[in-house]
Order: C-alpha cells, then structure tokens, then sequence
C-alpha cells in the first residue's frame, strides 16, 4: 500500500533533457547505457549501427551542462573496440567496464578512456558469455553480468575470474528469460530486469530469489519488456518499462507509485543546432509538436515515433547521489533528468 | 496435373511462399493441396519474430533512422513467418506502389507503408487504394502535399491511373487533372516542417519524427468533376471507387497477378502494345475481381487452384527476386532464430543481387523476370545460395545430415545422395541432364558413407558440395 504522503514525496518532476544525435563525436548515436563518475562525469555509451563507419560506436563523455570531454572506443574487433556495445559500469576508481554482447566480453578503459584490458568468450559454460548486456559492481567491486542470451547472471571479479552464477531459462521464481539491466541495492540485494518475463526480479547477495514484481502488461505496475532498473537508497524501484516507453517507479514493497511517459525540451546542444539552422528551427517553432491524429495501433511505440518529447526507446537509468534520474533513450539520442519533489 | 502431389505442393510454395523445407511440405502434403491453399491464405494471425526482439538488438529496426532501416525487420519477419504469403504480398504491392528512400529521406513511414501493404494487402483493392492515396511516404513520393486547390500538381493523380490501377491507354488528359482535383488536401501533418527535415536529410535535434496523414479541408477542390465519363463533386475516395469499377484497372491488377505469381511478363510499359501470356487467365482473374467486389483474396484463392497456376508449364518459369532467393535460402538454413549481427550483411547481398528493399529504382518499381538476371548478379546470387546451404554448422545441415544417418544404409548411393539433397531443398525438380552432372560429382567420393551414426568428413563435403551445386542450378534460381 502507498500512502498518499508517500506518493507526492516520491514523485518525479522533469528537470532538463540532455545531448542530441550525431553520428560522430559531441553527441549520441542510439545511446543505450549511461553511468557517471565519482566527479559527476556522465559516460554515454553509443552503440550505432551495423552498417554505418567505425567512429559512430562510442563512449561520449560530458556533464549534465552539456560540457563535453571528449569520446573513447570504436567499431572493430581489435582493443578498445565494439560491436554490439550493451551495458557500462565504473567502478570506485571510476575505470570503465563496458559488455559487448556480439563479441562476448568485457572490455575495460581508464577515467580518460584508454583501453586497460579485456576479457570473456563465448560460451555457456561457468565463466563463458552469450550476450552479455547490463553490467554492475557489487559493494565487493565485484561484475555483476546479465548473461542474457545463457539467461543467467554471473558475477566475476573484475579481472574476469569466474566467482559465481545463478538464474537458468524459464518463468519460474528464479529463473530468467533474456535478462538486461542489472543493479544493487544498499543491502547487496541484485534486481534484476526479467525482459522476456515482463517483470523485475530481486535476489539475495548469493543469488537466492527473494521476490518479483510485475506482470506483462500495459496497466500501472506491468511491464512490456523492462530493459533497466535502479534503485534508490531508501529502496524505491525505478524501471525502464522499455516496450512500454515509460518510467515506472515502484514503492520498496513494489507497489506502483508514479509512471513518466517524458516531457523533452530542447537540450543545450540541440539549441546549439538549431541557432545555426535557423530554415530548419523556424519551421519546428510553427509545426505541432503533438499532434493528435488516431494511431493504427496502441503501442505506445508508435506514438512515441510522432511526439517528439515522449520517451522512445527508454532503455537505462541512473540515479546520482542527490536521487536525481537520467533516463536515456535510445531511439531518441538523448537523456531526460528528472528529480524528486 | 502432376501426379506427385509434393512436387505441385511445393510450386505452391515456392509462388505463394518463399519455398519450404521438406518437413513443412510433407506436412502440407498430409492436408491436401486445396486445405494447403486455405493455409496460406489465413494471414490472420502470423507467427513471426517478434518486433520487440527485434528491436532490441537492431536499435536503428525501432527508431527507423538509417537509410536502409527496416529492411532488416522485414527480412526477419519474410524468413521467420509462418504466414508466407502475407510477406510476398506486402512485396508484390511493394512493387507496384513503388516508393523510395531518396525522395522521402525518413524510414519511418516507407516501412509504416510496408505495413499498411500487410494490414489491407488481401483485402478489397478499393480499401488498398484509398489507403495507399492516405499513405504519408506515398504523399511525397509523388508530391501530393504539393497538390492544392488553386495550383494542382497531377504527380499522384497521373501515377494514380497509369501505374496504381488502370495503365495507359484507359484514360485522358483531362481524367489526370480532374483525379488531381479531386486529391487536393490529401497531405501529411506539419507538413512544412517534415518537408525541411526531408529536403536536409536531418534527423536533428532528437531523430526522425513519424509523418501521419492530414485532410486540409481548407486546400481541398470541392467542385463538381467530371471523371471516366461521370460527373460529381468527387473526393478521392470517390475518385478510387470509380477506378475500381472499370474494366481496364481489373484488366491492369489482374496483369500484375499473374506476373508476379504465375508467369513472368513483359516489363509494364510494354503492356499496351504486348497482349498477355495468357489472356484466358487473365479473363478468369478479371471474372472473380468484379464477383467478388475487388476481394484480392478471392482473386487470390482462384488463382492459387486454376489451372493454369497448377500446370507445369509455368512451374520454373519465374525468376526469383533477390528477396526471394535470399530470404528461401536463409528459411532453409534454420539458422535465424535470433536476431544477428551479421543481418545487414545478407541485406547488402540481396542489393547486390539489384533489389533494395524501400528503395525501387522507380515508382514503376522493379521490371522482374530475367531482368534480374546478369552476369554479376547471377554470379552474386550463385555465391550466396552456395555459401548459405553449403555451411555446415547450421541447423539446415545438421537435418540434412539426420536423414543421411537415418537411411540406415552404410554406404549410400550418388543417385540417392542426389535424391535426398533435392528433397531436402524443397522437393526440387531438375533437369535430367544436370542430375546427370550431379550424379557424376557425387559418385567422385563414391557416394556417402555412413558409419555408425557418424557421417565421415568426406560424406559431409560431398553433401555440402551437392547442395552448393544444386543451388547454383536454374530451376533453384526461379521458382
């Protein structure tokens, strides 16, 4: 049960959308992981597309003020290089831990972004990786991996030495079906976002079930295919209710409390591209940026696709210490801050 | 009439689907040809890929931003259907409401109208029409954003008539400006401001924005028309309503039915002046169109029991397009049961084979037949059959492999090794004197030998080399 206190005092209001697509260099290119750094550095993790040139696969690094540091990484195989970038995680040192779930390991970068190292191969035994998607370090500093398409989670030291693994593919308690997003809790405790079950499940530190939250759906507290979730130092569930294209937070007990559809405005540096083209930024101010027309379907997908502001592709959230939440979106190149009341 | 009811089966297939695999065959082979028809017709509910799958791995398959985007979702779902025919009728639309990507510059609604082709594809051309007229990437295609009232621009209109219904020779000047007319006021939302992203190519500040269809009844000509001898204050619901009661546009559908499904024919422009293949055919089709009040899928159901679909005589006589082909090869893999990293790469195939999905060469779309056909494309699409079934770790092999282990014959013979790869490949028929070529390289590693269970390396090159051959044959390359 959430009280009504509860419900304002929890709450979400938008703050300020950030970023704006580019293929190459200041910007995101279907971005779809985002940690930040003990300096309050933001790392957007772009993961492009198949068939487009090396340099728009990137890690893009700012702050919140749209104040850019520069990118690391690329398309390719060799060091330092992706294809199918999914999950990033820092550690206390803030070096970057980045999954490739086509390549089937973790490669791992300096603050700055030089490559350090990398390890993992494809596989289904212990230690082995198909899919590796969302990453997260437990409060040993140890990897917390969804090995999604081995439908489990596997934890390694940060060196890649196999530690421990749980989940196996199914419905059940306790079992996992193409996991994505992963995070802990204060206590140690690992949510875990069940995708393919439509559901948020919490496990002990050791991996034992403890409990589950969510069903397939498109009511208040159902799930279509959550792809990230975090949660709060008062333990307060956030989900990227991804095929949904929404935000749906959740009381401890995972109760539902609010649900965010997006409110975008234009960010720093998409006003700093439309400064510059004025044809362009003169017909958007005359245009109906939500337009009210009657949709072939209900998949919130397709309004997403003609309302601008809307989440689309609400893939990753990142809470910062003052409980603000970034939410990136993929098919929309940026990331939505919303804060508390 | 074949009396093998397989082999007429898998002409079915090959026509009203993408080919099929041994074991769909003799499964459609149980139910009998005219149940098997029936199959393929229900396109109600198809069991495909999931799009969220989909998206998941190929984020550019959600947000439609890329050039080539959605072709990849669509090859998916063309090789993961079990629905085949709603697949080959979004193409054969495809390709005569031809609409491409350099004109309209945003993904999102060329495959907003690949869907729209499956949600009205079989139903009644009248519906097809009007929707195909509402469609956002249709509207500028042929510019009818730019067609008002007090200025008309016929673009739509004269396509409207000449290569979306009726073909040359049926109508006048004056039936294209009055069909303008009559079309005024059809355009798309935020018009002015989808028309400077296109013209830039931008996808700034945040991606692209889907188009959606807007009736400005301010710019729309209300007036009184006169259209194919009738007169009124048309609109262009009116206007299709006329079409699709003349004899010429069932003459015209009908054409294009019998090219794609039965027979290839000349290239469109020549219609006029070249009568068909086989005018009692297209007599039959015209007959069941009015019958029915335009249904396609009755137009449809007659064509897949006629016959003239049955007969022989046309079984090999089409060449397949490279959607075709690439997409049979890789449902007879049986190896995209996820989405890959590497499905871009088959999309690039298939366009060097000359077609593009979302991107004909024209809006007359692509001529077909042996127009498909030249010496780097014949090369490409050998290559390609060739290295996709000749792979020896994908699940198609490894059935292949089954039944050869399943002869329970030690040594197996060039002519059956020949005997079980056809069958394996979708009930082919060759031509006596390739088998002839086929059995000679078979019987160069005297046949396979089968040891136990096991199928010795020699066994599974000899396998692979005669389906690679197979796959390079004529009758692989038409349907």
């Amino acid at each position: 049960m959430v009280t009504k206190n509860e419900r304002i005092e929890q709450s979400m209001h938008y703050v300020r959308t950030v970023g704006m697509t580019t293929m190459r260099g200041r910007g995101f290119y279907f971005p779809v992981d985002t940690a930040m750094a003990s300096n309050g550095r933001i790392y957007v993790l772009n993961r492009s597309l198949e068939r487009v040139v090396a340099d728009t696969i990137r890690v893009t690094m700012l702050n919140e003020d749209g104040e850019y540091f520069g990118i690391f990484g690329r398309g390719g195989e060799g060091e330092g290089e992706f294809r199918w970038p999914c999950g990033i995680a820092l550690d206390s040192n803030d070096r970057v831990f980045i999954t490739d779930e086509h390549l089937n390991r973790i490669s791992i970068f300096s603050p700055d972004g030089e490559f350090i190292g990398k390890w993992g191969s494809q596989g289904d035994a212990e230690g082995l990786l198909k899919g590796p998607a969302g990453i997260t370090i437990d409060g040993d500093g140890n990897l917390l991996i969804s090995d999604s398409q081995n439908h489990r989670i596997q934890k390694f030291s940060k060196d890649g030495d196999f530690i421990s693994a749980f989940g196996t593919e199914g419905d059940g308690d306790g079992e996992l079906n193409l996991p994505w997003g992963i995070t802990t809790n204060s206590d140690s405790e690992i949510f875990v976002a069940d995708w393919g079950n439509d559901r948020i499940q919490k496990f002990s530190h050791d991996g034992k079930f403890i409990a589950k939250y969510g069903s397939s759906g498109r009511e208040n507290g159902q799930f279509v295919r959550p792809a990230g979730v975090t949660v709060s130092q008062k333990g307060y569930i956030y989900v990227a209710d991804w095929g949904n294209e929404r935000i749906q937070i959740l009381s401890p007990e995972g109760n539902f409390i609010q649900k965010l559809r997006g409110e975008a405005t234009d960010s720093e540096w998409a006003n700093d591209f439309l400064r510059v083209n004025v044809e362009e930024a003169e017909a958007r101010e005359r245009a109906d940026m939500e337009p009210e027309f009657e949709f072939f379907n209900d998949d919130p997908h397709e309004e997403s696709s003609h309302i601008e502001k809307l989440f689309w592709g609400p893939v990753s959230l990142l809470l910062d210490g003052d409980e603000r939440l970034f939410i990136t979106e993929t098919n929309r190149h940026r990331i939505q801050v919303y804060k508390r009341n | 009439m074949p009396e093998n009811q397989i082999d007429l089966i898998a002409h079915l297939m090959r026509r009203g689907g993408f080919g099929a695999t041994q074991q769909e065959l003799e499964d459609y082979t149980r139910i009998g040809y005219e149940a098997s028809v029936e199959k393929l017709l229900d396109t109600a509910t198809p069991t495909v890929m999931s799009e969220y799958l989909i998206r998941r791995y190929h984020p550019d398959e959600s947000s439609l931003l890329g050039g080539l985007s959605g072709a990849d979702a669509w090859l998916y779902r063309m090789v993961t259907t079990d629905t085949p025919l709603l697949e080959k009728m979004a193409l054969f639309w495809h390709g005569i409401f031809a609409t491409g990507y350099p004109k309209v510059l945003n993904a999102k609604p060329l495959a907003d109208q690949i869907r729209m082709f499956k949600r009205y594809a079989m139903g009644d051309l009248n519906t097809i029409l009007v929707q195909m007229a509402k469609d956002p990437a249709m509207i500028i295609w042929l510019d009818n954003q730019q067609n008002h009232k007090d200025s008309i621009n016929e673009n739509f209109g004269r396509e409207l008539l000449e290569l979306f219904s009726m073909g040359v020779g049926n109508y006048t000047e004056d039936d294209v400006k009055e069909c303008a007319r009559a079309f005024t006021g059809w355009t798309i939302g935020n018009c002015e401001y989808m028309e400077v992203r296109s013209a830039r190519d931008s996808d700034w500040p945040y991606g692209r924005i889907s188009w959606h269809y807007e009736f400005d009844q301010s710019d729309h000509d209300n007036g009184e028309k006169e259209f194919l001898g009738r007169k009124g204050n048309f609109n262009g619901e009116d206007i299709v309503d006329i079409i699709c009661q003349e004899e010429a546009t069932a003459r015209f559908i009908a054409r294009h039915i019998y090219h794609f499904f039965v027979a290839d024919e000349p290239p469109v422009p020549q219609w006029p002046y070249q009568p068909p293949r086989d005018p009692e055919a297209i007599d039959q089709l015209v007959k069941v169109y009015f019958d029915s009040k335009y249904d396609i899928r009755e137009v449809m159901r007659f064509l897949f029991n006629s016959d003239f679909f049955k007969s022989e005589d046309c079984w090999y006589e089409k060449v397949k397009s490279p959607a075709e082909l690439v997409t049979g090869v890789m449902r007879l893999t049986g190896a995209v049961d996820m989405p890959r990293y590497d499905t871009f790469s088959k999309q690039l195939r298939m366009q060097y084979m000359g077609q593009t999905l979302s991107n004909p060469p024209s809006v007359e779309g692509w001529d077909g037949g042996t127009a498909w056909i030249d010496t780097g494309a014949l090369v490409e699409r050998m290559n390609f059959a060739a290295e996709e079934l000749g792979n020896l770790t994908t699940p198609g092999s490894q059935q292949l492999f089954d039944k050869f282990v399943a002869e329970n014959s030690e040594q197996i013979s060039p002519d059956r090794v020949i005997d079980i790869c056809l069958e394996h490949i979708g009930s082919l028929t060759i031509h006596r004197d390739t088998r002839v070529k086929l059995v000679e390289y078979a019987n160069e590693n005297g046949g396979v030998r089968v040891d136990g269970n096991q199928l010795d390396e020699l066994g599974k090159d000899t396998i692979s080399g005669t389906v690679k051959l197979i796959a390079s044959t004529p009758e692989f390359q038409k349907a």
